[in-house]
C-alpha cells in the first residue's frame, strides 16, 4: 500500500476506557475523528487489566468460597483448579469485550485504525501501519495513550521468572510459590488471587503498610484477611534481586537492613504505573510533558491548542473511569461545547477481599482542610445481608461537615463495596445533605443498607447500632 | 474562603449600576440579609443586602463609580475556618516504592481555577452535576450565583434566573439568523432597557390571546370640564394644571372596580385567574432610554387632582432616574397615551402577565351627528387590548362602554 494522505477533525491516539469512549462520544456529534492504536482496541483496561483480572478474582473467589463452604453447609470432594479451562474462559470475556468496542467505533461513525502514531507537527501525526504510512491532518490531537508498569532495576521483565500484571493473569499454571513485589492494589489483588486457588503468596513492600494512602481501619481488616489466606506480608522490605536456583527464583530482600531470600517460581513486579508520553513526538511539537505526565486545564487541553491528553497520560488518579470522563469533555470540547473536567469525586475501588472502595474525603483529609467534620460508622456484622452472606468483615464510613451535614466522603470496606460505591459518588457529586441518604429508602435486606445506616450514624439516628 | 459578590442585574435589563453609596465599611461585620450598598440603575435607587453574612474584605467601586453587571462589587470574607491552602494532588491507590516516579504527592495536580471547586467535595458550590452544567452552557459563573435551597445550594433555578440577569450579552443571535450588512449601517447594541422591553413584548405576544377592540368618544364635556378646573387650580395658585390623562386614569379606575376580571393576571400555574384586589395603573411612557411603566400605585381612592399630582411626581422621577423599583413595578392595569401625537387606533401590546391595556389617542375636533344635525365635537378614540384567555370580547366592550359613559358624563368623576 502506498503512503496515504487523509484529514480529519480529530484523531485519538490510543483505544483504550480514554480512547475509544472519546471516539464514540466525537462520533456522535459528528465529528469526523479516527482512533489509532498500536495494539488491541479497549487498552490494558480491557486486555490485560480491570477486565480479565476481574474475571480471575472472581473465579478465584467462588472457588475458595466452595472450600470453605463446610461452615454454610456445602461439601466438596476433589474440588480443582482448570487453569487452561480457566484461562480461555477470561480471553472469551475479553474478546467479547473489545468486539464491542470496534463495533461501538463503527455504530457511531468514527474511524479505527491500527498502527503507531507520531507526531510531526501540532496538527499533522503519521501513522505507521502494517502494510504502509498514513499521513494525518488532525484539527484536534487527543493523547490517550495510557501507561505502562514501572521495571525495577535487578528485576527485568522476562515474561518467565519475572512478570508485570499482564504476565501475572496470563499463568497456564497455578505457581507453587509467587512472590509479589508492591503491595499496592494491583499486587494485593493479584496476591490475593493466587493464594485462594492455592499458591503460597508472598507480598513484599517497602512501606511500612500495604495499600498506602488508605484508611489504616480498612488495610488492616484486608491484612488480616490476607494472614488466613497465608499470604505473607514482609512490609518496609526492598527486593533486591534474584537468581535462577534449584529450578525456581530465589529473591533477595532487604528486611530492615537484614537480607532474606524467597523462593519463587513466579516473582510480580506491580509497584507503579508510568505514564506512555515518550516516542510521540509530543516534546518536539512544544508540549509541555511534567514528570512524563503531559499537564492538562480543565478542558483537558495541553498548553499546544489543538493538543489534549486524558487518562493515565494526562495525570493521576490512573483509573479507567476517569480517562472514561475526561474523554466525554475532551469531545465535547472538541465540538465546541462549554465542557470541562468538574467533579467532585473519582471513587476508587481495590478488589481485595475484602474489598475496599472510597469516594470523597476521608476524616483525616477532611480535617487536614480544616473541615469540622462528624463521622458516622456501621459494620456489616450489624448488616442481615451481610450475615446471610455469611460475609461480615467490613464496614461503612460517612464522613459529613458538622454545620452544614454535606456528605464529605465514604469509604467501605467489604465484599460488595466495589458495587456499593456507585451510591457514594452519586451522593458526593450531587452534593447530598447526610439527610438525603438517611431518608432514602434503602432496600432490604442488601448491602446499600449500611450506607443509609453510617448516614444516620454521623446524625446520631442509627437504628440497628447503639448511637454514640 | 472570599465570597465575591458580582453585581447582579437588579431588574429591566440592567447593565451596569452607579454605587450611590456605601452602607459598609471594609472590615465591617456583615450579617445575612444586612443592606450593604446604594445602586442606582437607569431608573431606580436599590438597595442591596449582603447575600450571607462574613467580614468584607473589600469594596471595588467608589461612590459615584459605575459597576458593570457580573462585575465583583465586593468581597466577603467567609468564616468557614482556617483558609484552604494549597490543594494536594488526587491519590491514586497505585504507588508503593518510595522511589516511585508516579506516587502520587510527586505529581502535578490537576489544575484546578475555575468551575464549581477544586475536585473534592466540601470546596465550591453546593449544586448537582446536572445545575452545574447548565451554568458552564449558559455561560454564568456558578460561583457567581447566591444558592436558595438547603445549606445554601444552588438551584437550576437559581441558574436559570442568574442567567436572566446575564441576558443582555450572553446569549447570542438565534440559530439560523442572518445579518445582512451594507456600507452606512450603523449598529446599536440591543441590550440593557432595550433587550429587556423586546423580552417582554415578545412573551407577551407569544403568550396572551390579543385581540384589540377601538371605541370612540365624545370628550366635549371633559374638554369643558377641565378648563374649569383648571381655571379653579390657577385662582387657587396651586400650581397644578391638568392634563387629560388623570381623568382618564380616573375613569378607567372606576370601570376596573366594576369589572374586576380586566385587573387581573392568569396564574397558569395554579390553574387559577387572579382578580387583584388592588388597583395599580402602569403608565407607559417613552424616555429617553426607552419604554418604562412607572406606577400610580392603590388607585381606587385617589380623586382627579391627587392623580394628576402622583402622576406629575412619577414624571419627574423616571425623567431624572431618581424613581424606586416600586415606582417603576407591580402595575395591574396599564394605559398606554401618545398625548398629543395620539394617531386613530393601535392595538397595543398586553404588559404580561397583566390581561389588558388601554391606549388613548389624541382628542380632536372633528364632525359628530348629533341629533339630526352635524356638530364640531372633541372625539377621541380609545384602543384596548385584551387577552382573550381571560376576557371575552363582550366584557371587555362593557369595560370600555363605562369608560365611556364616565369620560362623556364627567361629573361622574367627582370633580369640579
Amino acid at each position: 500500500m502506498a503512503d496515504q494522505k487523509i484529514r480529519v477533525e480529530a484523531l485519538v491516539i490510543g483505544a483504550g476506557p480514554g480512547g475509544y469512549v472519546a471516539g464514540i462520544r466525537l462520533g456522535q456529534l459528528k465529528k469526523k475523528a479516527l482512533v489509532v492504536e498500536r495494539d488491541k482496541p479497549g487498552g490494558i483496561c480491557l486486555n490485560v487489566g480491570c477486565i480479565p483480572s476481574k474475571a480471575l478474582i472472581n473465579a478465584a473467589k467462588i472457588y475458595d468460597k466452595v472450600r470453605h463452604g463446610a461452615e454454610i453447609g456445602i461439601l466438596s470432594d476433589n474440588l480443582r483448579v482448570d487453569m487452561a479451562k480457566m484461562q480461555a474462559w477470561k480471553g472469551d470475556v475479553v474478546s467479547k469485550l473489545t468486539g464491542g468496542v470496534r463495533s461501538l467505533l463503527k455504530a457511531n461513525g468514527c474511524d479505527y485504525r491500527t498502527g503507531t502514531a507520531r507526531l510531526t507537527s501540532p496538527s499533522t501525526v503519521e501513522v505507521i501501519e502494517k502494510d504502509g504510512k498514513t499521513t494525518v491532518e488532525a484539527d484536534h490531537i487527543v493523547i490517550a495513550t495510557g501507561s505502562r508498569p514501572i521495571e525495577i532495576s535487578g528485576f527485568k521483565f522476562d515474561g518467565k521468572r519475572i512478570v508485570d500484571s499482564t504476565g501475572a493473569l496470563d499463568f497456564a499454571t497455578v505457581p507453587e510459590r509467587f512472590v509479589v513485589i508492591g503491595g499496592g492494589y494491583i499486587g494485593i489483588e493479584i496476591g490475593t488471587l493466587y493464594a485462594k486457588l492455592g499458591a503460597h503468596v508472598t507480598v513484599v513492600e517497602a512501606l511500612p503498610n500495604i495499600l498506602a494512602g488508605n484508611d489504616p481501619e480498612i488495610v488492616q481488616l484486608v491484612a488480616r484477611k490476607l494472614k488466613k489466606l497465608g499470604v505473607e506480608v514482609v512490609t518496609g522490605a526492598k527486593a533486591k534481586s534474584w537468581a535462577e536456583k534449584n529450578g525456581r527464583a530465589a529473591v533477595t530482600v532487604d528486611v530492615a537492613g537484614k537480607e532474606a531470600t524467597f523462593d519463587a517460581d513466579k516473582v510480580l513486579v506491580a509497584v507503579g504505573r508510568r505514564p506512555n508520553s515518550e516516542g510521540l513526538g509530543l516534546e518536539e511539537v512544544g508540549v509541555k510533558i511534567e514528570r512524563g505526565f503531559v499537564p492538562v486545564d480543565r478542558r483537558c487541553a495541553t498548553n499546544v491548542p489543538g493538543i489534549y491528553a486524558i487518562g493515565d497520560v494526562a495525570g493521576q488518579p490512573m483509573l479507567a473511569h476517569k480517562a472514561s470522563r475526561e474523554a466525554e469533555v475532551v469531545a465535547e470540547v472538541i465540538a465546541g461545547h462549554k465542557a470541562e473536567f468538574d467533579v467532585r469525586c473519582i471513587p476508587a475501588v481495590i478488589f481485595s477481599d475484602p474489598e475496599v472502595a472510597t469516594a470523597g474525603l476521608t476524616a483525616e483529609e477532611a480535617e487536614k482542610r480544616g473541615r469540622k467534620i462528624k463521622v458516622g460508622k456501621f459494620p456489616f456484622a450489624a448488616l442481615g445481608r451481610a450475615i446471610a452472606n455469611a460475609d461480615t468483615d467490613g464496614f461503612v464510613k460517612v464522613v459529613i461537615d458538622a454545620a452544614s451535614k454535606e456528605v464529605l466522603g465514604i469509604q467501605v470496606v467489604g465484599n460488595g463495596a466495589s458495587d456499593i460505591i456507585a451510591e457514594a459518588a452519586l451522593a458526593i457529586e450531587m452534593g447530598a445533605l447526610a439527610d438525603d441518604i438517611s431518608l432514602t429508602i434503602h432496600a432490604h435486606p442488601t448491602l446499600p443498607e449500611a450506607i443509609m445506616e453510617a448516614a444516620k450514624a454521623s446524625l446520631g439516628e442509627a437504628i440497628h447500632i447503639q448511637n454514640r | 474562603m472570599i465570597y465575591e459578590f458580582r453585581l447582579p442585574d437588579i431588574g429591566e435589563g440592567l447593565v451596569e449600576g452607579e454605587v450611590v453609596r456605601w452602607l459598609v465599611k471594609e472590615g465591617d461585620l456583615l450579617e445575612n440579609d444586612q443592606p450593604m450598598v446604594e445602586i442606582m440603575t437607569d431608573k431606580a435607587t436599590v438597595e442591596i443586602s449582603a447575600p450571607r453574612g462574613g467580614r468584607v474584605a473589600r469594596r471595588l467601586y467608589a461612590e459615584g463609580q459605575s459597576c458593570p453587571v457580573g462585575k465583583v462589587l465586593i468581597e466577603i470574607e467567609m468564616d468557614t475556618g482556617p483558609s484552604e491552602g494549597p490543594v494536594p494532588p488526587a491519590k491514586g491507590p497505585a504507588g508503593q516504592s518510595p522511589s516511585d516516579p508516579t506516587r502520587s504527592d510527586a505529581l502535578p495536580a490537576k489544575a484546578a481555577a475555575g468551575g464549581s471547586g477544586d475536585g473534592t467535595p466540601g470546596t465550591g458550590v453546593l449544586a448537582t452535576p446536572a445545575t452545574r452544567k447548565l451554568a458552564r452552557d449558559a455561560g454564568v459563573d456558578i460561583r457567581a450565583v447566591s444558592g436558595t435551597g438547603p445549606a445554601g445550594r444552588v438551584t437550576s433555578n437559581d441558574v436559570e434566573l442568574a442567567t436572566r440577569g446575564a441576558s443582555g450579552a450572553a446569549k447570542g443571535p438565534a440559530p439560523g439568523a442572518r445579518t445582512i450588512a451594507e456600507p452606512g449601517d450603523v449598529r446599536v447594541p440591543f441590550r440593557g432597557l432595550r433587550k429587556k422591553i423586546a423580552e417582554n413584548m415578545v412573551r407577551s405576544k407569544h403568550t396572551a390571546a390579543h385581540f384589540t377592540y377601538v371605541e370612540e368618544i365624545d370628550c366635549t364635556e371633559l374638554v369643558l370640564l377641565r378648563a374649569r378646573v383648571n381655571q379653579r387650580l390657577a385662582g387657587g395658585g396651586t400650581g397644578i394644571k391638568l392634563s387629560f390623562l388623570p381623568f382618564i386614569v380616573k375613569a378607567t379606575v372606576a370601570a376596573l372596580e366594576k369589572f374586576p376580571q380586566l385587573n387581573a393576571t392568569l396564574d397558569e400555574a395554579a390553574g387559577e385567574i387572579v382578580q387583584r384586589k388592588q388597583i395599580h395603573i402602569g403608565l407607559a411612557t417613552a424616555t429617553e432610554a426607552g419604554l418604562l411603566v412607572p406606577v400610580v400605585r392603590d388607585a381606587n381612592p385617589l380623586s382627579v387632582v391627587e392623580l394628576a399630582a402622583e402622576i406629575e411626581r412619577l414624571a419627574a422621577v423616571t425623567r431624572t432616574g431618581k424613581a424606586a423599583r416600586e415606582d417603576l413595578s407591580g402595575s395591574t392595569f396599564t394605559i398606554t397615551s401618545l398625548g398629543a401625537l395620539g394617531g386613530v387606533l393601535a392595538s397595543p401590546i398586553i404588559n404580561y402577565p397583566e390581561v389588558a391595556i388601554l391606549g388613548v389617542h389624541k382628542i380632536s375636533r372633528r364632525p359628530a351627528v348629533i341629533g339630526d344635525k352635524i356638530e364640531i365635537r372633541d372625539l377621541m378614540n380609545l384602543s384596548i387590548s385584551v387577552d382573550h384567555r381571560v376576557v371575552d370580547g363582550y366584557d371587555a366592550a362593557r369595560f370600555v362602554a363605562e369608560i365611556k359613559a364616565t369620560l362623556e358624563s364627567p361629573d361622574r368623576l367627582g370633580v369640579s
